[in-house]
């Protein structure tokens, strides 16, 4: 073995030596992604992967601060509402495509068209279901209209990414964008890497970094390590575990919300005694120290992200109160009852152990707890199902549109989505409030539910959990709350 | 030579089907893209119009006819993932793979045949317990762990190597070393307990007795006869490799061969690319095995190809 280590280090040493190792030149970067895109097609998909990149490339409407408040993007303001179904948009004057082609009303009618179009199979309609089409007003104005009124109209635009008129009907569109953005496709190479380099003529300026190299590492171990031997800038999802191993890393509120769903219908769950207890059992400042390193916040008693519009501002997170829970579960004869708590292992970070830490705390407050991990597809078909609801079923949130239509309609609305309560005011509201246009009557809409849900424990909320980024001592950046990696808000300091 | 092989080739045909049937079933049965590839937020009415687009709410018996005529015409559709014909995701990653088996494998045949002999010619000397104890260590290391170890010595402390990847052939040295190791420690095992069996031979004392040198001796007799087990052992390690250690391998260092397609192919229920896929593995399995018999003659001129 002395031999062949030595043989094999020999060798490894020697073709190491006379290789070149990657040479960084001052302004380009390196950032490593958990998945290939499937395609380069901005309207196509609903890929992370392909967003991390196309979000430089391409541009939309209305864009977010980092923070998350949303701002005009290439409008040159916020759209005005000219009746129920039809908004306005004004447009930036003088941007073109890197092709050449001009960003105008034509532009912002194909792109909504495009999308829209039934041959395109866009996965990205569940974004632009409420969308009907859009028609050119004069050269910078246009008017989107909808299918019904639809308050979220300019989150929505936040969302669709304006597509060149002419070349995207090209076959090449897919594998060579062209958009209005910072940066511009220089070379797609499948299954090795993507670059891009910097616009020279973009509206804001030429960006900072003059080319980004993406690479697609799905082992997170790998990333890691690709990162602390200086191969990569930025990684996306690191563990907690491993924050104290890279160079700077940064974190940011995320997305997502995970929450359990309970039912309030099923024999032992009906008894709003015991979905409280539910609640008060988890000790979720513990779960998020224990299982995230400290890297989430418990759930401020709601599903909508904090960041989101219509998040309750009066709501706080359930208290944690063993004792009590005990108590109520006592109180309602429902000791030594089961309960089923269903859940999948490995789509979401840490679930599994998320879901055996909640069951834990429930069998501790008195009730014999039934694990149904399933695989995720028997799961979905679980989580789905109208008729037969789950005594309690984990699921995760994510809220990219930063609007409570989508919390509130997967959630809380019965009949919809993966709600689990038969509350047909509650219902009535969130069906109101996804059609009302007046700002504060939606917010006091929402802020109802939230309420009535959070008393009567219709869900169990749990954890915001935070994007966590590697980021190396070269490169300055803070992430976005939308979870955007847009690389001209990111700087190389040398 | 010729009627065995087309014989063969005939018997791998219906290999390849059989596989292949296996998995057109399992992906209907355990798996739903509907549900898998589509956002949680999507509505029912969207799930419906995709496996309408799909194709997968037609009968069974409807899908397995066109799914016949797929096979047929060497088609598999369009993966679900990259919205690209299947066969051409594996097309393109298919060179990747044999260059990562290639180079991984050869480099352990190449080094397991000395080891082993020089291993076997003082049993229980210092080089044979090295070598043994090496051995051990080699095929019971996970190749996950094996992975991230070599990552951590020569790309993240000593930095000579990169860390993942494809590219040069600097990209190739980790990963090829890490599915090289477990197999060129059950290879080097073999060749070892062989070659000491061999040299306990009747054969050997008279070949010594009627003057031959110990040289020609191993090299003449020895191993030539240690050659049949050895390549059947490197055929199963080859034939392992293609059908799962390079998953493992690929997925650990990011290299885009066809098994971390095939993982990534999994996790987004993309039936249409993971079936392309194992019909690929499938016949590169099926070539393997005739190549080894064919190598089999070659060796021992005994053998009868039937």
């Amino acid at each position: 073995m002395k031999l062949l280590t030595g043989l094999l280090t020999g060798a490894v040493l020697m073709t190491g030596a006379a290789l070149p190792m990657t040479a960084f030149a001052a302004g380009d970067i390196v950032i490593a992604i958990g998945s290939e895109p499937s395609t380069l097609d901005p309207q196509a998909r609903d890929d992370g992967g392909e967003r991390a990149v196309n979000d430089n490339i391409y541009e939309t409407l209305m864009a977010r601060t980092p923070d998350g408040a949303l701002v005009p993007g290439l409008a040159a303001e916020a759209p005005t509402k000219v009746d129920d179904t039809t908004w306005e948009f004004k447009l930036r004057p003088d941007i073109a495509f890197t092709n050449g082609e001009p960003f105008n009303a034509d532009a912002v009618v194909a792109s909504v068209e495009r999308i829209i179009n039934p041959d395109l199979k866009s996965e990205q309609m569940s974004y632009f279901g409420t969308l009907k089409g859009a028609e050119k007003v004069d050269d910078l104005t246009v008017r989107i209209i909808t299918t019904g009124p639809d308050p979220i109209l300019p989150s929505r635009m936040y969302w669709m990414k304006m597509v060149p008129p002419k070349y995207a009907s090209d076959p090449k569109f897919a594998e060579a964008p062209v958009g209005t953005g910072p940066y511009m496709l220089e070379a797609f190479n499948r299954g090795q890497d993507i670059v891009i380099v910097a616009n020279p003529n973009y509206r804001g300026g030429k960006p900072d970094i003059d080319k980004v190299t993406y690479r697609f590492v799905g082992e997170s171990g790998t990333r890691l390590s690709g990162l602390v031997a200086g191969e990569f800038d930025v990684i996306t999802n690191l563990l907690p575990e491993f924050v104290d191993s890279v160079p700077k890393s940064a974190t940011v509120q995320g997305l997502e919300t995970s929450v359990i769903i309970l039912s309030t219908e099923n024999e032992v769950t009906k008894d709003p005694r015991v979905r409280k207890a539910l609640n008060i059992a988890i000790d979720r400042q513990a779960l998020a120290d224990s299982l995230f390193g400290g890297y989430a916040l418990p759930a401020r008693g709601q599903l909508v992200n904090p960041k989101a519009f219509g998040f309750n501002e009066a709501l706080s997170v359930y208290p944690y109160d063993p004792e009590q829970a005990k108590a109520l579960i006592k109180e309602a004869g429902a000791e030594g009852k089961t309960i089923n708590l269903v859940g999948e292992s490995g789509r979401w970070l840490k679930d599994r152990e998320l879901i055996e830490a909640v069951g834990q705390y429930w069998s501790e407050a008195g009730l014999n707890v039934n694990y149904q991990i399933e695989e995720f597809g028997q799961y979905l078909t679980l989580l789905f199902d109208k008729e037969n609801r789950p005594d309690a079923i984990f699921v995760v949130n994510s809220d990219e549109l930063l609007d409570a239509d989508r919390p509130i309609s997967s959630g809380y609305e019965s009949g919809s989505g993966f709600a689990s309560n038969k509350d047909m005011d509650m219902q009535a509201k969130a069906q109101a409030a996804r059609i009302e246009t007046d700002v504060a009557k939606r917010k006091a809409l929402y802020d109802a539910i939230t309420q009535k849900a959070f008393d009567d424990n219709y869900l169990a909320p749990l954890l915001n959990v935070q994007d966590i980024y590697g980021i190396s001592e070269r490169v300055e950046w803070q992430p976005r709350v939308d979870a955007k990696l847009i690389v001209k808000e990111m700087k190389v300091t040398e | 030579m010729g009627r065995f092989i087309l014989r063969r080739l005939g018997q791998g045909f219906l290999v390849v089907l059989g596989v292949s049937l296996v998995v057109f079933v399992a992906m209907r049965v355990f798996g739903d893209p509907a549900k898998v590839m589509l956002p949680l937020s999507a509505t029912t009415e969207q799930r419906a119009e995709f496996e309408h687009l799909i194709g997968l709410d037609r009968p069974l018996p409807e899908q397995f006819v066109t799914f016949i005529g797929e096979l047929a015409t060497l088609d598999f559709g369009d993966s679900l993932w990259q919205r690209r014909p299947a066969m051409e995701v594996v097309f393109e990653r298919l060179p990747n793979t044999l260059m990562l088996v290639g180079a991984g494998l050869g480099f352990a045949m190449i080094m397991a045949l000395p080891l082993g002999a020089l291993a076997a010619l003082r049993p229980g000397g210092i080089i044979d317990r090295v070598t043994v104890i090496g051995g051990l260590v080699g095929l019971s290391t996970p190749q996950f762990w094996l992975g991230l170890l070599l990552i951590m010595l020569f790309a993240v402390q000593l930095r000579i190597l990169p860390t993942s990847g494809i590219g040069g052939v600097s990209h190739l040295i980790l990963p090829a070393l890490t599915l090289a190791l477990p197999s060129m420690a059950r290879m080097v095992l073999l060749v070892r307990s062989q070659v000491i069996d061999e040299l306990n031979q009747q054969y050997v004392k008279t070949a010594r007795a009627k003057g031959l040198r110990f040289h020609q001796v191993l090299f003449g007799h020895a191993l030539r006869n240690v050659m049949i087990p050895f390549i059947t052992l490197a055929g199963w390690e080859v034939i392992s490799a293609l059908a799962g250690y390079t998953v493992v391998v690929e997925s650990v260092f990011a290299w885009p061969g066809l098994g971390h397609t095939a993982i990534q192919a999994i996790q987004r229920n993309d039936l249409f690319l993971l079936q392309a896929i194992v019909f690929t593995v499938a016949i590169a399995i099926v070539l393997v095995n005739i190549l080894l018999d064919v190598i089999y003659k070659f060796i021992d001129p005994r053998i009868k190809l039937a």
